[in-house]
């Protein structure tokens, strides 16, 4: 067939989240002309990747690539970037589709400019869930130091509204509205790309490894929040109950992944992301030894494979076969010990160390809520492709477990996927 | 542990464990989760994550030859934890039980307990001996008279002699014969893998180990260790303690009967009748419990082998209460039925002690004496 197909179709595309992903997709569509809709529930864009300290394996911080993927969407016209907003439902085929967004109010408007003044006035502190719930802000808060949109917003469920208004009185700008109301919004598009996410794996479920329980165990992702500047501690990681230098530090890999009675599949980045965590310790601290006990040291591909061996050659990181299937806390120090049997020894060992990291999985944003479309998923909650279909696609870890660089190779080819089904129309 | 290790596969032995239950046991990836799950594993080398992966590579060898697979209680924590459902606990019970038929001779029937297909043969064998040896000796009386229902009138005491004693001595000689073996082997691993000096196993250090290893097995200090199926020790211990009371009351028979030359029944007054009594109730009330406990648990599948040896424990003592009862309450023509019944079943238990599941009780307890033995921690 040798039909000729008329330049850009007509027609909009509908992005639903705002990580790395669906930036990722949304900039793609636009750059060569397509009109795209960018939705996200956060009052920002960026998701996990905002919330990391450093990439892997080349250990620079995530914000340099999110600040040119920000500065791309504010020179791109055809991007509309709705946050606080998610997709109440979805109607229609491929080509042509209706859909209902539900907005939140953001109780501050485009006056704002970022002065602070606001929250100097608020006398409501909320936990920050950006750090998870490891320090707080006030109740009207910018959410990272970058926020995409550069705006402040109020967390609704904490905020004591009129009769306090103190931030309305501080703000010299006009930007506070308390009296802003839910809002819905109608869009026809004739693709839309899930670029979902997901959460890290509720480390509380895995009962025999101590989280919640345990005041110096925590997940990696609150690692990250810990070694991040702009974290908790600013930056210092620290042992949680007394905020000293941790000396020792144990990682439990696969914890609740590769697991049938938690999730059972690999999450695929939980081990480059503890091999790079030895380097932010190792960093900071000469002297603390890092363990990693591991199934199977997973780092897939050429770069990833160097990486592994370059932590390897450090002596002060000792990685043990055999996962961890116990921990204890001793009463007085808070220090943890972590069971395991080292498999090529066959020595059941017992560290004692200052603190634990479990290396828990990832699990996709629609394991707990579906989503209000007619999607496949699979029975672990990624959202399965049809292609056959077409119309609806999903990008990054809505689709499958994968690191930011695989995520979005897979976003700029369901961009083409969305703007194919535009020109099919 | 030697330097070189030749890896010799034996696929038929794979397939064999996974017929005695341990069919998941190729879902192992080794990540030695069950080995820190297990409440009474060792420290050095514990079990069962090296068992696992020498049942995936068919390496019967270190299998069979392995104390370790009798230290363990089967309480099903490494199979609750492991994230593959590979079910350490059932492979390591399909293991004893592949182990119990190698170290039985003849192993043919060993190969029977296990058959479903052979448990009429299995019955029959009693029948026929009690039929074929009473009338040649006419010792069994089918129109037994009398004023009240003794059933020695109808089987008679010199007739179950005449059978179970020299059955108590042949099993005991299969079991030596085992057993000699076994500790050969077991003792022969631990030399090649460095856990215990290369000298013959000291006897009177050995039996020292099997006395202080005794009160652990008297209390059920293992079993109490478990965290799931924790309920699983009680009725271990109602049956356990059953067949020790219930050993205890026919030796005293015995010796009553050749010393004083005294019969039963005895009366319900004797002492000696009440604690057969208690047994009698225990081992029914225990065997239930096991068996309820079997059909809940869905994570621990039961197979022929243990409903096998549950079903012989609870025939047992279903029969003997109800020939006593049925004696009791006058029923003769329906208690001697039920007591030659009671007869098939003792000697099906007794009999096939080492063939069946039971034989662990001589196997753990020499596993756990070794293991005292060698101070393994």
């Amino acid at each position: 067939m040798t039909e000729e197909k008329a330049a850009p179709a007509s027609g909009s595309i509908l992005v639903v989240g705002g990580g790395i992903s669906g930036l990722t997709t949304a900039l793609e569509a636009a750059e060569v002309g397509y009109e795209v809709f960018l939705v996200e529930q956060n009052p920002y864009l960026g998701g996990r990747v905002a919330q990391l300290n450093q990439y892997f394996p080349k250990l620079c911080p995530p914000t340099c690539g999110l600040e040119i993927n920000f500065r791309r969407l504010k020179d791109n016209p055809n991007v509309k970037v709705i946050t606080l907003a998610e997709v109440d439902s979805v109607s229609g085929d491929p080509g042509n589709y209706d859909v209902t967004l539900k907005m939140k109010p953001r109780f501050v408007n485009e006056n704002c400019v970022a002065c602070n003044d606001c929250v100097d006035a608020c006398p409501v502190e909320r936990k920050n869930s950006f750090n998870f719930d490891m320090d707080t802000t006030k109740a009207i808060y910018r959410p990272f130091d970058m926020s995409f949109p550069m705006r402040y917003v109020i967390d609704e469920s904490e905020c004591k509204g009129a009769e306090c208004a103190k931030c309305v009185d501080a703000c010299k700008y006009n930007a506070i509205d308390l009296n802003m109301e839910v809002k819905t919004m109608e869009l026809n598009v004739g693709a839309i790309v899930w670029a979902t996410g997901w959460e890290p794996y509720d480390a509380k479920k895995i009962d025999n490894l101590g989280f919640g329980q345990y005041d110096n165990i925590i997940t990696n992702m609150m690692l990250e929040r810990y070694a991040s500047t702009n974290g908790p501690t600013a930056g210092k990681i620290v042992v949680p109950s007394n905020g000293n230098p941790p000396e020792s530090i144990a990682f439990v890999q696969c914890a609740g992944s590769r697991d049938e009675n938690h999730l059972p599949y690999c999450s695929y980045i939980c081990c480059m992301a503890s091999l790079k965590h030895a380097t932010y310790i190792r960093e900071q601290y000469p002297d603390a030894k890092v363990y990693i006990f591991y199934i199977d040291l997973r780092t897939p591909g050429q770069r990833y494979e160097k990486f592994y061996k370059k932590i390897k050659e450090d002596e002060n990181v000792i990685l043990i076969k055999g996962k961890v299937a116990e921990v204890n806390e001793d009463p007085v120090t808070k220090q943890i010990t972590v069971v395991a049997e080292n498999a090529v020894t066959g020595e059941k060992i017992r560290q004692k160390v200052d603190m634990a990291v479990l290396a828990t999985g990832m699990q996709p944003t629609a394991a707990g809520c579906k989503l209000p479309a007619d999607l496949n998923y699979t029975e672990d909650g990624f959202i399965i492709n049809d292609f056959e279909k077409g119309g609806m696609f999903a990008a990054g870890c809505a689709n499958k477990p994968a690191d930011v660089v695989s995520s979005n190779q897979n976003a700029t080819g369901m961009a083409l996927k969305a703007i194919q089904t535009l020109v099919r129309r | 542990m030697s330097n070189q290790y030749l890896v010799e596969p034996d696929v038929d032995f794979i397939k064999e464990l996974e017929a005695l239950g341990g069919d998941t046991l190729k879902k192992c990836f080794q990540c030695a989760t069950c080995s820190v799950a297990c409440p009474i594993a060792p420290d050095n080398n514990p079990f069962p994550r090296k068992e696992m992966i020498a049942a995936s590579w068919g390496l019967k060898d270190k299998l069979v030859k392995n104390e370790d697979i009798w230290l363990c209680h089967n309480c099903g924590d490494c199979t609750t934890l492991c994230p593959r459902g590979a079910k350490p606990g059932e492979v390591l019970s399909a293991v004893r039980s592949y182990a119990i038929t190698e170290y039985a001779t003849p192993k043919a029937f060993g190969k029977m307990v296990n058959d479903p297909k052979k448990l009429p043969i299995l019955f029959l064998i009693p029948v026929v001996i009690f039929i074929v040896l009473g009338t040649l000796t006419g010792l069994l009386n089918f129109a037994p008279g009398g004023d009240e229902v003794a059933h020695h009138l109808f089987f008679s005491t010199w007739l179950v002699d005449l059978i179970f004693v020299p059955l108590a001595i042949a099993v005991a000689a299969i079991f030596a014969l085992g057993v000699k073996r076994f500790l050969g082997d077991i003792h022969e691993n631990a030399i090649q893998q460095g856990r215990t000096e290369n000298k013959p196993i000291d006897a009177k250090a050995f039996i020292k180990s099997l006395i202080s290893i005794l009160p652990t097995i008297l209390k059920h200090d293992k079993f109490n260790e478990c965290g799931e199926n924790k309920e699983r020790g009680t009725s271990h211990l109602l049956v356990f303690y059953s067949f020790v009371a219930l050993f205890v009351v026919t030796n005293i028979f015995f010796v009553v009967l050749y010393v004083f030359q005294t019969h039963g029944p005895y009366s319900q007054l004797n002492p000696v009748k009440w604690l057969a009594n208690i047994a009698g109730i225990a081992l029914i009330i225990g065997a239930s419990m096991m068996i309820s406990s079997r059909r809940r648990n869905s994570d621990q599948p039961s197979g022929y082998k243990d409903w096998y040896l549950l079903g012989l424990v609870l025939g047992l003592g279903v029969t003997g209460m109800l020939a006593e009862a049925t004696r009791l309450a006058d029923l003769a023509g329906l208690s001697y039925t039920i007591y030659f019944l009671h007869l098939v079943f003792v000697f099906n238990l007794f009999a096939f002690l080492p063939f069946s599941k039971l034989a662990h009780l001589v196997y753990r307890t020499i596993a756990m004496t070794y293991s005292e033995y060698t101070g393994r921690k």
